[in-house]
């Protein structure tokens, strides 16, 4: 009777093993999938994002489990300080992200996987009851009114090279309003320069002094460190169209008309509905283009992009501090190309 | 038929070891001996290799001995890297970056460079060559054909 009660049991355990090992896996795994969120990254051409929109609540830990299915991509959070992920094809890359405050947040890939690299975009949308996140302050080029569609080129530019030093010697003499930051924010250095030059203290100066005068004060109104992490982020994310020395000349613009204004001028000419306005960035050495523009207009382009070009919008990609860190640097081409010129 | 007599066949058999030897001497000789052709002077280049799916321009680059080499690699379209077989040198470069580096090419031959960064499906396939110094290894190869033509000729004379 023993034997027979072992053998029923050893039967018993054998067939709750035989259905317990399948239904234990099949929760593992579904908790698993409930949890991390895999994403592959593709080039645009393929696909782009495997996701287009995560959704996660605030608070609470997303684990992603990124790969790429062709080439190098990258993965980034817009408007964060959190370092760039590499995602190289075949290897899985895992990262958890916690959002604290809800709204939307821009996840991008940062490496260039081709001429529509900046198409890789997706959307992070955390939900969440506590709305307390202020809206943000509109743009500056938006209060002001600006218009960044409209030809922007500089009145006058300086006929030969300007040097800050030279400029600093005048400082006494200029107006109040010559030093301050909004003057700096709203003004084109070529119409701060002939709003400088109506001054009666300044009558006496030559225009080129004039000039170095405005130099400097773009230099007061930016720091070293800023043009430095400037340039980083030209070299990172503009340099593949606008060129590594910002003549316009990148690998991604190869064969690009050049800009020509006849060809946004819809009076009266008839134009291809599409395919049209893919042009070359405008030469940044060329101080005509970049003295004519304002802070505030440079900032504008930025972040919204077009104008009719194939410029991308980096508005929820990059900070106010690194928007003004990259116009700081795209001014020193234009004040540097003069010094250039005269080597 | 003409009957050969013993010492005949013999006197045959040792000209034809004496064939055999000296035409592995000068086979030794082709591939071994070195060509009087002199270095030319080391000097700096500086190549600009632009990468795009999936080639290298220009992908055949010739150089001497010695020379100082700086590599500039201008990425097109993806991230590419360039790794050369033979050298321990690698470069990546993003677009719109440049990445540079520069080496000595002490070593003669023909060397093989890669992309190194999966660029796509025909990455395996975006190769280059660079060639340090004259390409001896053909020449000899070519020398030595000419050698097996010319055996070939003659054998076929002495059957006769």
């Amino acid at each position: 009777m023993k034997k027979e009660l072992l053998a029923r049991l050893i039967i018993i355990l054998f067939i709750s093993l035989a259905i317990a090992i399948p239904v234990i896996g099949r929760l593992k795994l579904s908790v698993n999938h409930n949890n991390v969120v895999e994403l592959h990254a593709r080039m645009p051409e393929n696909g782009g994002w495997s996701l287009s929109t995560i959704e996660v609540k605030a608070g609470k830990p997303l684990k992603l489990h990124i790969t790429s299915d062709d080439v190098m991509h990258g993965f980034s959070i817009g408007k964060s300080d959190q370092p760039a992920l590499e995602i190289t094809p075949g290897e899985f890359v895992d990262t958890t992200l916690i959002f604290d405050t809800p709204g939307r947040y821009t996840f991008y890939c940062d490496r260039w996987c081709g001429p529509n690299h900046w198409r890789m975009r997706g959307t992070i949308v955390v939900t969440g009851d506590n709305q307390t996140s202020q809206p943000e302050p509109q743009p500056l080029f938006l209060k002001l009114g600006i218009d960044i569609d409209s030809p922007s080129d500089a009145e006058t530019i300086p006929s030969k090279p300007v040097s800050a030093e030279n400029g600093a010697k005048f400082q006494h003499l200029l107006p109040e309003y010559a030093l301050q930051r909004d003057t700096y924010n709203a003004t084109s250095p070529a119409k701060l320069w002939m709003r400088l030059r109506k001054e009666s203290t300044l009558a006496n100066l030559p225009d080129s002094d004039l000039w170095d005068i405005i130099a400097w004060i773009w230099q007061q109104n930016t720091t070293n460190d800023q043009v430095i992490n400037g340039q980083e982020i030209f070299a990172k994310n503009c340099a593949a169209c606008h060129g590594e020395t910002g003549e316009g000349d990148g690998v991604m613009v190869r064969g690009l008309p050049v800009w020509d204004p006849g060809n946004h001028n819809s009076g009266n000419v008839m134009h291809e509905a599409t395919g049209e306005g893919l042009v070359r960035p405008p030469d940044f050495t060329d101080p005509i283009h970049l003295l004519g523009v304002s802070p505030a207009l440079l900032e504008g382009k930025i972040i919204r992009g077009g104008m009719g070009t194939g410029m991308p919008y980096w508005g929820p990609i990059f900070t106010n501090q690194q928007i003004d860190s990259l116009i700081s640097y795209l001014y020193t081409f234009a004040w540097n190309t003069r010094a250039k010129n005269s080597n | 038929m003409m009957r050969q007599s013993p010492n005949i066949l013999k006197q045959n058999k040792l000209k034809q070891w004496t064939r055999i030897t000296i035409l592995l001497l000068l086979c030794l000789v082709i591939l071994f001996v070195p060509f009087p052709i002199p270095d030319a002077p080391p000097t700096d280049r500086h190549i600009r290799i632009e990468a795009s799916m999936f080639q290298f321009t220009p992908s055949e680059i010739k150089i001497n001995k010695g020379d100082h080499v700086t590599v500039d690699l201008v990425s097109t379209d993806v991230v590419h890297g360039f790794s050369l077989d033979g050298y321990n040198f690698e470069l990546k470069a993003d677009p719109g970056q440049t990445s540079s580096g520069s080496f000595i090419a002490n070593r003669t031959g023909v060397f093989r460079f890669r992309c190194s960064v999966a660029c796509g499906n025909l990455h395996p396939f975006m190769i280059g060559k660079l060639q340090i110094g004259p390409n001896l290894l053909l020449f000899r190869g070519i020398i030595l054909g000419f050698l097996a033509i010319i055996v070939a000729l003659l054998s076929i004379k002495t059957k006769k």
